[in-house]
């Protein structure tokens, strides 16, 4: 089987690669194609974008400061800071797919 | 109705978080006849009328929500003759399994100083296994367009509805929010009624208790994901609660709205 893209996305308040991971997302090609039963997870998988990448992911973005005008300086949407990590694992056959 | 007014602490909680939860709202038995209506519920009333008058009489479900219970709950959060929105008895069948769905209500939406409930009734008990709706607590002053969010498969903060039948969560239409998975051999409905203000939304509620301090700190709340969001968080309910509570001057701790309001010319003249 060959290694595939999974990706491990962080999202903070502070665009900083030790920074708080308040949110958080898994885009594991090497099992399939989507994510049919999100199980629920009360804490990330690593404390901090730094400690995952001491078990081998690479980062592949991360997020610059933003500016801030008085018009929307105060305003609130989105979690303003990502970081995306991305490792290489072996492709596993994907669940209910056939042969 | 005055006896079923929310108080000044509730309603703080309701600006800060976002939602408020009542177990047992709805008695048992009324529980048991409204969850025999939803597997016939479809469709939506006229959106947009008057609730008295839009809202079925005579039935379990226009009883369950005209309980002076619920009716002192909606008259402190939307006031006096609120519009019928829409409703929906949402299912998520035995052992249906759900993936990252978290979104926001209906469309982005910047009105100011306004918000819409939802009342959501959990007619039978519901369990962890059972998949109640999740919420993400305080998110209500971050406008996104509905489920572009569902990128955040996790968000620390994140609540559940676990609940005995007859649960009424009260909330604030623009909370993020999602199904989850139904692992049980049992459906699991969760019945929702969406209403608007007809006027604004001032002192609705109970005032008796408006200078409890307890009411900054509940406005202060963290709930786990504001990081070093928290302080922009805290003025978007100071002005809110501002709004609602009729003190147009409120703030709290540091006095973060202070800070960008004051005006050394205005102060000395």
């Amino acid at each position: 089987m060959s290694a595939v893209q999974d990706i491990l996305v962080f999202f903070q308040t502070t665009p900083a690669l030790d920074a708080q991971v308040v949110a958080w997302a898994r885009y594991e090609a090497s099992k399939g194609t989507g994510l049919g039963d999100l199980v629920e997870e009360s804490d990330p998988p690593y404390q901090n974008a730094m400690a995952a990448m001491r078990d081998g992911w690479q980062v592949i973005q991360m997020s610059e400061l933003k500016h801030r005008s008085p018009q929307e300086g105060y305003e609130l949407g989105p979690l303003p800071y990502q970081v995306v990590l991305s490792k290489f694992n072996e492709l596993q056959k994907e669940e209910g797919a056939s042969s | 109705m005055k006896d079923h007014l929310l108080n000044s602490k509730q309603m703080a909680q309701f600006v800060a978080s976002g939602y408020l939860k009542f177990e047992e709202m709805v008695p048992k038995d009324l529980c048991r006849a409204c969850l025999e209506e939803m597997h016939h519920n479809r469709g939506y009333l006229a959106v947009g009328t008057p609730f008295e008058e839009t809202w079925p009489k005579g039935t379990a479900l226009g009883d369950a929500f005209r309980l002076p219970q619920v009716q002192g709950l909606i008259h402190s959060l939307v006031g006096p003759d609120p519009l019928y929105d829409h409703h929906a008895a949402h299912l998520t069948k035995a052992e249906q399994t759900k993936g990252p769905n978290m979104h926001q209500d209906s469309v982005i939406d910047f009105r100011d100083h306004y918000f819409d409930i939802q009342l959501s009734l959990f007619p039978a008990d519901t369990t962890d296994e059972m998949g109640g709706t999740f919420l993400v607590p305080g998110t209500q002053f971050r406008n996104v367009r509905t489920g572009e969010i569902s990128i955040y498969h996790h968000m620390r903060g994140k609540i559940w509805a676990t609940c005995p039948a007859g649960t009424m969560y009260v909330w604030n239409t623009r909370v993020w929010h999602g199904a989850r998975s139904n692992y049980t051999d049992r459906d699991r409905f969760m019945y929702k009624l969406r209403l608007n203000p007809t006027r604004p939304q001032v002192c609705n509620f109970d005032t008796a208790d408006l200078d409890d301090p307890e009411i900054g700190r509940i406005l202060s709340t963290n709930h786990g994901w504001e990081g070093n969001e928290q302080r922009y968080e805290l003025m978007q309910r100071v002005r809110l609660w501002r709004f609602v509570s009729d003190q147009p001057n409120y703030d709290v701790g540091e006095r973060f709205m202070r800070r960008i309001e004051y005006q050394p010319g205005e102060a000395a003249g």
